[in-house]
């Protein structure tokens, strides 16, 4: 194999990692906009605390599994106190204010992050055992990237099971659908809210913890990743699982292909392919509406 | 009579604001005071979507950045008359939301939100990489203020206090301006669409057109305001092109209250005031800023024109006690 192919089926393959990380952000993103109609601005947010959460962990215990099990269930805890306790009296007010609101948190937890652990980034190793690489034949590649492919399809594959495969998934994509209906019949539409959007931030905080050993922690992370989350969302149709899959991997493997041969144009590439897909299927890739 | 009167009412808002233009100079200073009606434009434009046209649109800092930066380097390459460079950055302004608008209009609701906001960060990341123009991180340094060469007078623009009138009057130009268009027809069809979407297309109307100009003129006003942003500081920040610029706008409309044409002005002053107090005294303001944004959300949710209405009622009550206007009152 020469060297041109290997080194486009490498940036392939960094393009499907990222591209993964995308489709779990972006799946968190689209099932709080789907329950509770607002573009949640703290997601960017909620991902960059789960990155530090697992390096603070990491810190203490030594244990990065134990950190990455533990950092997306604080941000699930926070998540759902957050929900239950600010974003639920706000309801009344109008989604104007549900959105000011979560703008306003993403600026607080980011001003947070640098006031606890600096303005400067950190770098965190990735566990011994995913240490390395594997040789794929016609070039080796680092481990815990194919780890990171492997487990964010894994969590993706079990949630797109809960969704589909259980009552409470049913009830869940049912409030997507139609609130008015759901509550009619006597389920408490409020408590979906809460558990939807914790469910949605921990998603968001699992990509951040997964993605540290591969780009690093900075403060400014959570900004930076949620124009791409919302155009994930936005591409691949509200409340899609499969679409926000299929956009956060097109996404992933464009801006990785572009990073190698056109490295200033890759975020404009991003979203030329967006506007091209908005021009020709307004509704999204997979959206209904 | 009463038509007199409101007549008289429509000027009372207009006289208050050419009273606190003349004497903000004297309760800040002159660069604070300039700011605020940097954003009061910005804060308007920003109105014509939100409060008239029922669009939230999450990323007016691209038009405000993208008239800071047009307006910036013809004023630093080319030393242009600062009214061609103002009119350049509008036109920049409205031809990248002429753009945008055409993409976001596409879709509605929480679509185009995000969407906005998405290009916002396209347009960021363009200046961003795009450093040996724009110079990046750093920001566009340099940004002259010729003198305003009005063939009979020249007016030279560079003391605080003389730019401080120049921006004065382009903002009340712009306030006028903007007011035309919203009481014009073209603007009525805007609060038709704002109100009900589809009964104002049922009526014949080519909503998304409308929404479309109304994207461009509050683009182009935005723009406007971005380059009198660069002239007052002579640097132009990539702030002005950041999302939290965008958020900001948004907080300062509502907060001022979107349902008053006057309202967005009025949370200009107080963002500006905020943004003015807290930033001289720690490093990590956007935190203070932050805390007061959920603050106010909370419980100061119906903004300024709120606290005016209120007042202004109970006013009414105490003047008319004794004397009650409806018939069924009970005491």
């Amino acid at each position: 194999m020469d060297n041109l192919a290997t080194t486009v089926a490498i940036q392939f393959f960094n393009g499907l990692v990222i591209g993964m990380i995308y489709a779990l952000i972006g799946i968190g993103l689209t099932l709080i906009l789907g329950l509770l109609d607002i573009p949640n601005f703290a997601h960017g947010a909620l991902y960059a605390l789960g990155a530090y959460l697992l390096l603070q962990l990491v810190g203490v215990t030594g244990s990065f599994w134990l950190g990455m099990l533990v950092a997306p269930v604080i941000v699930f805890t926070v998540s759902v106190i957050l929900e239950r306790f600010m974003i639920r009296p706000l309801y009344p007010a109008g989604s104007n204010y549900v959105l000011l609101f979560t703008f306003a948190v993403s600026v607080i937890v980011q001003e947070l992050i640098i006031i606890l652990w600096g303005p400067v980034g950190f770098s965190i190793l990735p566990p011994q055992a995913l240490a390395g690489s594997v040789d794929l034949g016609p070039f080796s590649y680092p481990r815990y990237h194919l780890f990171v492919m492997i487990a964010s399809l894994a969590v993706i594959l079990g949630l797109w099971l809960m969704l589909e495969r259980t009552r409470y998934g049913a009830i869940m994509r049912a409030g997507i659908e139609n609130k008015t209906m759901v509550s009619a019949l006597g389920i408490d539409i409020y408590r979906l809210f809460t558990v939807g959007f914790g469910l949605g931030a921990s998603l968001a905080a699992l990509a951040g913890v997964l993605i540290a050993p591969i780009r690093g922690l900075m403060p400014y992370m959570g900004v930076d990743i949620l124009p791409f989350a919302f155009v994930v969302v936005a591409v691949g149709g509200l409340g899609n699982v499969i679409g926000a899959i299929a956009a956060g991997l097109i996404i992933g493997v464009t801006q990785s292909l572009t990073t190698q041969f056109w490295p200033q144009g890759s975020t404009i590439t991003i979203f030329g392919v967006m506007a091209i897909i908005l021009l020709t299927r307004p509704q999204g890739l997979f959206g209904a509406r | 009579m009463a038509k007199l009167r409101q007549r008289v009412g429509g000027f009372i808002p207009w006289a208050v604001l050419v009273i606190l233009i003349l004497v903000l100079p004297d309760l800040t200073r002159p660069t604070v005071a300039t700011e605020v009606w940097v954003f009061a434009v910005l804060a308007l434009a920003f109105n014509l979507l939100l409060g008239y046209t029922g669009l939230l649109s999450f990323g007016q800092a691209t038009f405000f950045g993208t008239g800071a930066y047009t307006a910036g380097l013809l004023l630093i390459h080319q030393r242009v008359h600062p009214l061609a460079a103002l009119a350049a950055a509008a036109l920049a302004g409205g031809l990248v939301a002429a753009v945008i608008g055409y993409l976001c209009i596409r879709r509605i609701g929480l679509y185009f939100i995000m969407l906005t906001f998405a290009f916002n960060l396209m347009a960021y990341f363009i200046v961003y990489q795009a450093s040996s123009i724009t110079g990046g991180v750093d920001g566009l340094p340099g940004v002259p203020r010729p003198p305003v060469n009005l063939y009979v007078l020249t007016w030279d623009i560079r003391s605080g206090i003389a730019y401080y009138l120049f921006v004065s009057l382009i903002f009340l130009l712009c306030a006028i301006a903007l007011k035309k268009v919203v009481d014009s027809p073209f603007g009525l069809v805007l609060q038709a669409i704002r109100e009900n979407e589809a009964r104002a297309a049922a009526l014949g109307y080519n909503t998304a057109a409308f929404k479309r100009v109304a994207f461009i003129i509050s683009g182009a006003f935005s723009g406007l305001a971005g380059a009198l942003y660069g002239m007052l500081f002579g640097i132009v920040p990539i702030d002005t092109i950041y999302w939290v610029t965008s958020g900001n706008v948004v907080f300062m409309t509502l907060i001022g209250g979107t349902t008053s044409f006057f309202g967005p002005i009025v949370g200009a002053v107080f963002f500006i005031w905020l943004a003015e107090t807290v930033s001289v005294r720690w490093e990590r303001w956007p935190l203070i800023v932050g805390l007061v944004f959920v603050f106010v959300i909370f419980f100061f949710r119906g903004g300024f024109v709120e606290v005016w209405h209120r007042a202004y009622g109970l006013l009414a009550r105490l003047t008319q006690r004794g004397q009650p206007k409806y018939g069924h009152s009970k005491d």
